[in-house]
């Protein structure tokens, strides 16, 4: 069945090869916009001018250390039965149901390490259940939990296996079992799962001994078949030998890329300017990177990675879920070197002094759940650390029990938790690619060409074309897509200058079961600075030409109800851009960010739904938003 | 091949293989007996070859002198663990094993063609399977209220109308461009949800097919003429319709039966004694 399995999607990877391939029109002067036909094999739903599929590439189930003493006991096979519209049980005892309905696809990604030690380790009658580390971690004693968990945290850290836990054919075996259950629950054309893994590097470790550190995370999806064992941290905590793995695996027909998160809170280690070791970067080392991490998640339940308002002080938007404590750790993480705009400068900078650029990334989002389900809407919201989270006052968005005023709360284990992570987490994140069908092929494909883009939860859809040759009329256009891709280039791609300023399409539209849109604007990146351009408007309002900002639109939120001012924001906005701070001769990176109107931040609906006062020390709404992969201007030879 | 059976050299390399197989099992009888762990000449040459494999070059005199002495670590210490019972009491082992004899079994079991009347009465008793939701063939022509502003009501009027003209020009010249698919086919109700909101999904499935333009439904992007084209209640495909999956649910159901046969074959032939449960 597998062999038939295999037979089926490799014709399928050569039919949307040739699709491809036919689809790019070599003559672009169409005069009726006929829809071009569907490959053979093509599943229902196809459409050459790509759709919008959504979906989380970062979900941990009970295989995960972490997850399983967080409680969770749901498996891979329970993760794909949520992303397809099934309701599963929070830890806390809960209902979770998908916000938004049924997802595209969805990637079950537990930590190598240790994979499915923990539940081996409480399952009665095993060698790993008789051991004394196992005796305490499922015992009564706080305590004792603590110090078994760290243990084995300080070991993923660092790379030295506590080799009584390091049982390979468990953990094997648990790869295999995610292994089979992604088979198992891709549909071509209905639901796609990769097989995947996290790789678990932390670097600059704190003092607690234990799995404290900055985050140098990545999850590695494999486009079809999947090998027999992950690499992990125990391997190597180096990323460098992950992707001297995956450049094997390569060679051998397993084609995968990795994609890292929580740059935010990885101590300016995930995009420093020299290598693991502390070698110079060169050349060789950008062209590994790249090969192997065309993507970076930007947004996710512990943070944003976008920018930060100490880099980005011109920017009004930048102060958007900053969350900046190195993991399981109060320790701050350092800002330079940890955030998505700043990579894209540096790599600029290296680009022209030295010729190579390790951070040609385009940018996806993910939830990091782990509880097999992912909160994206902050009206439903359960984070994602399973018992440690799972309740309003374990997150500081209520007093704890008995208390109603603020001024009450005492200081204690789960208030300090609470106030340096949980409550400054959020719903979200979620991956858009534009793929011609929903399938591993086609959206693997389009992994591969950046064409994605990240939203904090809402499912907006969000178009981004660059060209020399756009023209105005091309907006009311009812074939623009299709224009766009021929006469043009879509998000994740490089833009070659002719000599003329390069022209940008800009579209959105909003979630129509979110709130409707404020703005859309245009991230401009050079190696000497940043711009934040509004470029549509919502209320039909244009952009001020010395600001560059929209006018008010007068969105607002009643914060005791959470309703929001009708009759403002946009359903869809669309523009045709020109840069009008061009430099022909310099390279600029430019990426779109379409901002919601203002909603309820979820700390305020839970506060609401209590019947006490919002936490003073959270904002009480927030800015859904989407990030877009970059088009890269290079300029003409 | 019978050609190849007669000739001489082919009987002396099948009669030396034999004594090559026959001296395996010997001297790994003996080894179990006696504690010798042998590395045959045959071991030696297929670890070179694996490592060859893996790294492209052939292994140095150090790379050898280690793989041999990972084997015989490896080969004593399972010895040791199942001469001490190890195996025996290690509930993921046995687990493995099961598991392994299950993936073999379900190799040897054999299903049974099935005939129509199988596959009807199949059919008929998982009829909730073959139940499709209700779905929605249409094509849509977009009206950007962000470019018609205040002439939005009077342009999608102005629009139906050319659109149900008897020469009218093909849609997809009309209306404003729309960022997601302008015809969906089959298209189930809660998909409209999702792409266009509850709203318009309503609106849309209390549509009646028919050849003119209709409209305009508002979505939360704007207005939307529509044309139609199948509209689907919930309904049960018919059997001719859904054969082909029918059969293929059936053998699946048949494999895991005749599986699960398999196995209670074997557990049938153990006496089980649960102490207590007399």
């Amino acid at each position: 069945m597998l062999k038939h399995l295999m037979l089926a999607s490799a014709t399928l990877a050569l039919v949307a090869c040739n699709g491809a391939k036919t689809e790019k029109p070599a003559d672009t002067e169409t005069a009726a916009p006929a829809a071009p036909a569907a490959p053979e094999g093509a599943t229902p739903g196809y459409n050459a001018d790509r759709n919008a599929y959504f979906g989380d590439t970062h979900i941990h189930t009970r295989n995960s250390f972490d997850a399983y003493i967080f409680n969770v006991r749901r498996t891979a096979d329970d993760a794909y039965r949520f992303a397809k519209g099934e309701t599963i049980k929070h830890p806390s005892g809960f209902d979770m149901t998908v916000a938004g309905g049924p997802l595209d696809f969805y990637t079950v990604t537990d930590h190598a390490e240790y994979l499915g030690i923990l539940p081996a380790m409480n399952t009665k009658g095993t060698k790993l259940s008789e051991l004394p580390r196992a005796a305490d971690m499922f015992s009564r004693d706080p305590d004792k939990i603590l110090a078994a968990f760290q243990g084995v945290g300080a070991s993923v850290r660092s790379g030295e296996k506590l080799e009584e836990l390091y049982d390979i054919p468990v953990i094997n075996s648990a790869w295999q079992e995610n292994v089979a259950a992604a088979e198992k629950y891709n549909e071509p054309g209905v639901f796609t799962t990769f097989s995947a893994y996290e790789f678990t590097s932390v670097t600059s470790p704190d003092d607690s001994g234990g799995f404290g550190g900055g985050n140098l995370h990545r999850n590695v999806f494999f486009r079809n078949e999947a090998p027999e064992r992950a690499f992990s941290t125990l391997d190597s905590t180096n990323p460098e030998d992950l992707w001297d793995w995956m450049d094997e695996q390569r060679a051998e027909g397993r084609e995968s890329i990795a994609i890292p998160h929580n740059s935010n809170v990885s101590d300016g280690q995930m995009f420093r300017l020299e290598t693991y070791n502390g070698d110079p970067l060169d050349a060789a080392y950008a062209e590994q990177r790249m090969r192997n991490e065309p993507l970076v998640e930007v947004t996710q339940v512990k943070g944003t990675s976008e920018t930060h308002p100490d880099l980005s002080p011109n920017d009004e938007w930048a102060n958007f879920e900053i969350y900046d404590e190195l993991l399981a750790s109060y320790v701050v993480s350092k800002t330079n070197g940890s955030y998505v705009r700043e990579a894209y400068q540096n790599g600029l900078k290296l680009q022209e002094d030295q010729g190579f650029d390790p951070f040609h990334f385009g940018l996806v989002g993910g939830s990091d759940s782990h509880v097999a389900g992912g909160a994206y809407s902050e009206k439903e919201f359960w984070s994602k650390v399973g018992i440690v989270d799972g309740l309003p006052f374990q997150r500081g968005s209520v007093p704890m029990p008995g208390i109603t005023d603020w001024a009450d709360q005492p200081e204690n284990q789960i208030t300090n938790n609470a106030k340096h992570w949980f409550s400054r987490w959020a719903a979200s994140g979620l991956t858009g690619v534009w793929a011609e069908e929903n399938t591993r092929d086609a959206i693997f494909d389009a992994f591969r060409r950046k064409e994605t883009f990240a939203t904090t939860g809402p499912r907006m859809k969000v178009r981004f074309f660059g060209s020399f040759g756009y023209t105005a009329d091309m907006l009311d256009a009812p074939d623009l897509a299709r224009k766009a891709y021929a006469e043009g280039v879509p998000m994740g791609a490089d833009l070659v200058g002719t000599g003329e300023a390069p022209r940008f399409i800009a579209w959105a539209i909003q979630d129509a079961n979110s709130a409707p849109l404020q703005r859309v604007q245009v991230v401009k990146v050079t190696s000497s600075g940043e711009t934040v351009y509004d470029v549509a408007c919502s209320g039909g309002a244009t952009p001020d030409a010395a600001t560059h900002r929209c006018p008010d639109n007068g969105a607002s939120v009643d914060i005791t109800t959470c309703d929001t001012r009708p009759g403002t924001g946009a359903g869809e906005l669309k523009t045709l851009w020109t840069d009008p701070d061009f430099t022909v001769g310099q390279r600029a990176t430019y990426y779109v960010r379409v901002l919601e109107n203002p909603t309820c931040r979820w700390s305020t609906w839970e506060a609401n739904r209590n019947g006490t006062p919002p936490n003073p020390a959270l904002p009480t709404t927030t800015q859904e938003r989407a990030y877009t992969s970059p088009i890269w201007y290079i300029p003409p030879a | 091949m019978k050609s190849l059976l007669r000739e001489p050299l082919v009987h002396f390399a099948v009669a030396a293989l034999l004594v090559f197989a026959v001296h395996g099992v010997w001297t790994t009888y003996v080894a179990r007996q006696d504690g010798t762990i042998t590395i045959s000449r045959a071991d030696l040459q297929r670890m070179a070859a694996l490592y060859a494999s893996e790294s492209g070059a052939l292994p140095s005199q150090a790379d050898m002198a280690a793989m041999v002495s990972d084997r015989i670590r490896d080969e004593a210490l399972s010895r040791e663990a199942r001469r001490l019972g190890l195996d025996r009491d290690d509930t993921i082992v046995e687990r493995r094993l099961a598991q392994k004899m299950t993936f073999m079994i379900s190799d040897l079991a054999e299903t049974p063609e099935p005939d129509e009347a199988t596959l009807r009465a199949w059919y008929d008793a998982h009829v909730d399977t073959y139940t499709r939701p209700p779905e929605v063939t249409f094509e849509h022509v977009f009206l950007s209220p962000e470019r018609h502003g205040d002439t939005l009501d009077r342009d999608a009027a102005t629009l139906l109308a050319t659109l149900n003209a008897p020469a009218a020009p093909d849609w997809q010249t009309l209306g404003d461009p729309f960022i997601l698919q302008r015809a969906y086919g089959d298209l189930p109700i809660r998909e409209v949800v999702r792409l266009f909101g509850a709203d318009f999904a309503g609106t849309l499935a209390g549509l009646a097919e028919m050849d003119e333009w209709q409209g305009p439904v508002q979505s939360a992007f704007g207005l939307h003429l529509v044309h139609v084209i199948a509209s689907t209640p919930s309904h049960v495909e018919p059997f001719e319709t859904v054969r082909a999956k029918v059969e293929a649910d059936w053998r699946e159901d048949a494999l895991r039966a005749a599986n699960e046969a398999a196995v209670d074959d074997i557990v049938q032939r153990y006496k089980v004694h649960i102490e207590g449960a007399e």
